[in-house]
């Protein structure tokens, strides 16, 4: 019983970790949202304006959707996966961290190479996307051995 | 441990979500690509871009302590100074004014008809948000012909939309204020007493003296007129 029991707390943590890092990545899709229908410049934690700039590119919005939704939307998917038992919630908090980090990449490359600008916030939802990632593959992983 | 029905071959299903996923990533990134805000998205992109990493004050681009100062005197509906704004100007930001070298204050002069001052206007109070420039380059980028009537309110605000970082609805209270009125008269008089009858008309002001371009034919000219003024 002794890995068994392992096994399931492995389970627990990686579970209890991803909700964290959903509910993160989802607090700061929600304040970016807000930030853009109020129309007030989000806090830039050095001052310069990265923020700002990016928030107001033209690629803030996606035929008029902000990329924020598509971020809150994101997260919230994530985080139900968690609360989904079995193969199914794995492989569905799999796919969201992915798509996630591979459009995170898309826009931190707009940023730089493009808007000229850091988002601070941006960078912060990247990251926590990319920590998504591991912890879902860490998951996807565990279920192909037990297979 | 509650397991639900297994879902297949974990290595077809594993192969399958990857590609879903880099699927729909690239879809977005190309939806993005298609639909940025009014159709301007690479020329707000490339004037964020310009500007990231040198300081605006209202006016003046640049750094306040920067040994030379260049002064533009242009109208936004003049053609040259279009010409110019679109071929030379990001070459002299990049050359003189990123590295700190020479600052650059803009005197928008409003000859040319009444929506010369409607433009002016705008991008004074794009400068009250210290958004100037920005405002700036996208009025030459999407310059029409003088006096065509298309310097709109819909023109202006849809540039104003484009600016990054400007909040649209307080720089439309400040547009029509009163207070740019004196600014738009004090830049008309430094042109006068400058002795400034054309544009683009660039003065360089530095520690090697005073030089003043007014017939720019190439960027040769902003070059030379640096390295005469800069007291290197």
């Amino acid at each position: 019983m002794a890995p068994r029991i392992k096994n399931d707390e492995q389970r627990r943590t990686l579970r209890v970790t991803l909700g964290v890092l959903a509910s993160v990545g989802l607090m700061i899709s929600a304040y970016l949202t807000w930030t853009h229908f109020v129309g007030v410049a989000p806090v830039c934690i050095s001052g310069s304006g990265g923020c700002e700039t990016v928030q107001s590119s033209s690629y803030a919005t996606i035929f008029g959707v902000p990329v924020a939704v598509l971020g809150l939307v994101g997260y919230a998917v994530l985080l139900l996966s968690v609360t989904l038992r079995g193969e199914v919630g794995v492989y569905l908090g799999f796919l969201l961290a992915l798509i996630g980090t591979l459009f995170s990449a898309y826009l931190t490359y707009l940023e730089v190479f493009v808007i000229g600008a850091l988002c601070q916030w941006c960078l912060a939802s990247a990251a926590v996307m990319v920590a998504a990632l591991v912890c879902t593959t860490s998951g996807v992983w565990r279920l192909t051995k037990e297979h | 441990m509650s397991k639900t029905r297994p879902l297949g071959s974990p290595r077809k299903l594993l192969a399958l979500i990857v590609a879903v996923a880099i699927v729909v990533a690239a879809l977005l990134a190309v939806l993005s690509q298609l639909g940025g805000a009014g159709g301007g998205t690479a020329a707000s992109g490339d004037i964020g871009k310009l500007y990231s990493g040198i300081p605006q004050n209202g006016t003046t681009l640049g750094e306040s302590g920067a040994p030379v100062t260049i002064y533009l005197y242009e109208d936004f509906q003049c053609p040259y100074c279009g010409q110019f704004s679109r071929e030379m100007f990001p070459d002299l930001v990049d050359d003189y004014v990123r590295d700190g070298k020479a600052k650059l204050v803009s005197e928008p002069l409003t000859f040319l008809g009444p929506d010369s001052v409607e433009a002016s206007r705008a991008a004074l109070a794009a400068g009250k948000q210290n958004r100037y420039w920005p405002y700036y380059s996208l009025l030459f980028e999407n310059q029409g012909e003088e006096n065509s009537g298309y310097v709109t309110s819909d023109f202006l605000e849809g540039l104003a939309k484009q600016t990054p970082g400007l909040d649209v609805r307080r720089w439309n209270v400040e547009r029509k204020g009163d207070s740019l009125e004196s600014e738009l008269s004090e830049a008309q008089a430094r042109a006068r007493s400058a002795g400034v009858n054309s544009t683009p008309t660039l003065i360089f002001s530095g520690p090697g003296g005073q030089e003043t371009i007014d017939e720019l034919r190439d960027y040769d000219q902003i070059s030379s007129a640096m390295d005469r003024v800069d007291g290197a």
